[in-house]
């Protein structure tokens, strides 16, 4: 494609000069205010589920993956800072894409567990699967468990975006 | 071959490498950084306690947590499960009806009748049975010693928490049992503090004996 082809590069077009930057400025903005936005997001629902461990722990407990300590302890222990840490270094632009593997999969399984949990419960009370509604132990208390199922899907394809981006920013 | 990369540009393969090495570096990290946070943490859990011992109640799956329509017909089902089991542990189920009686006789005002509120401490501030203990068997540390007193002087002790498939007033009981209260004196109040609030009955904010009174949302 010859210059002439792209009149907002040809130099002294003004308007397509600005819309080219704007554009750029755009594309680079954005996955920033993904990992500032996230990275709160993260960082906050960690730090309430590690304010109430114990409530955490019996959350934690209802999904059957684990049971007893020093496992099911470590896990109830340990997943909230750890989910605040990840959260911490998207705020700060960290290590931004291994952060985003790293939560990618945690989200996959977590997904996946969340979902298993409200089959069984639809199994069990005949309600439709929508109408499912219960503390999945994700940090916000009772959700519904489509909205919980959208969220985690959306947040998922963050992380993946996150992950095949190539951002500028440090440690990326 | 593909087209040659200027030499600047990190093949994919590298950048590969590099999330996948970086991944695991903030996995690395971040656990230890957790381990390091619960530890310093007062509210930091114990790795190596066993939170739920030898579970008293059939499992449910978290069945009371669906808080749909259809759910409290399966909790009712429940229920009766959930007092068999009681009793197979040596635990006395208490009904709304007893739990009420115990709470107008006057040896509650003795003391020879005790409450005890299994739940945690927010909870127990925002709304408990007048005059009943706090014991959050998570801590049981710091609770045992002010409520165990309590309990060996008393003739009945009936504990309780939220209600439902709530298992933390089994295993509190359970505790005060390990403790050296005698299992014969011990009870569980199945309904729990929901049933109580529901049934209109009468609530008390803050400490024990604060004396603020709210009363319950429901017809007594």
């Amino acid at each position: 494609m010859s210059a002439t082809d792209r009149p907002e590069s040809v130099p002294g077009n003004g308007v397509g000069e600005r819309g080219g930057s704007l554009g750029r400025r755009l594309v680079a903005v954005v996955p920033r205010l993904l990992t500032l936005g996230l990275g709160f997001l993260f960082l906050w629902m960690g730090l309430a589920k590690a304010l109430d461990p114990v409530g955490f722990l019996k959350l934690v407990r209802q999904y059957g993956v684990v049971e007893g300590p020093p496992w099911l302890n470590l896990l109830a222990a340990c997943l909230p800072w750890f989910e605040a840490f990840c959260g911490a270094l998207w705020m700060l632009g960290v290590a931004v894409r291994g952060t985003a593997a790293v939560l990618g999969v945690m989200l996959a399984a977590f997904t996946a567990l969340v979902w298993r949990h409200a089959l069984a419960l639809q199994a069990t009370t005949g309600l439709s699967f929508c109408q499912i509604r219960f503390d999945c132990g994700c940090g916000g208390g009772e959700v519904w468990i489509c909205a919980k199922l959208a969220e985690n899907g959306l947040l998922l394809l963050a992380a993946v975006f996150l992950l095949v981006h190539r951002p500028g920013g440090r440690g990326a | 071959m593909g087209k040659a990369r200027p030499q600047s540009q990190p093949s994919s393969g590298t950048r590969r490498v590099s999330v996948v090495r970086q991944a695991l570096l903030v996995g690395a990290f971040g656990w230890v950084f957790a381990l390091v946070a619960n530890t310093l943490s007062p509210r930091g859990l114990s790795l190596t306690r066993d939170y739920f011992p030898a579970s008293p109640l059939p499992a449910t799956g978290g069945i009371g947590q669906a808080t749909a329509g259809a759910a409290s017909a399966v909790e009712t089902g429940a229920l009766g499960a959930v007092d068999q089991k009681l009793q197979e542990h040596g635990l006395e189920p208490v009904t709304d009806e007893r739990m009420h009686a115990l709470f107008t006789d006057a040896r509650y005002a003795q003391e020879l009748v005790v409450f005890i509120d299994a739940r945690e401490a927010r909870r127990y501030q925002e709304g408990h049975i007048p005059g009943a203990y706090l014991f959050d068997r998570y801590r049981q540390d710091e609770f045992l010693p002010s409520v165990l007193p309590a309990c060996q002087n008393a003739e009945s002790v009936v504990v309780y928490c939220n209600g439902g498939d709530c298992e933390d007033s089994h295993f509190a009981a359970l505790a005060l049992r390990d403790a050296g209260v005698p299992a014969d004196r011990l009870g569980v109040y199945s309904g729990g503090i929901l049933s109580w609030q529901k049934r209109g009955y009468p609530m008390e904010t803050g400490d024990r004996g604060s004396g603020m009174m709210v009363e319950g949302v429901g017809a007594p």
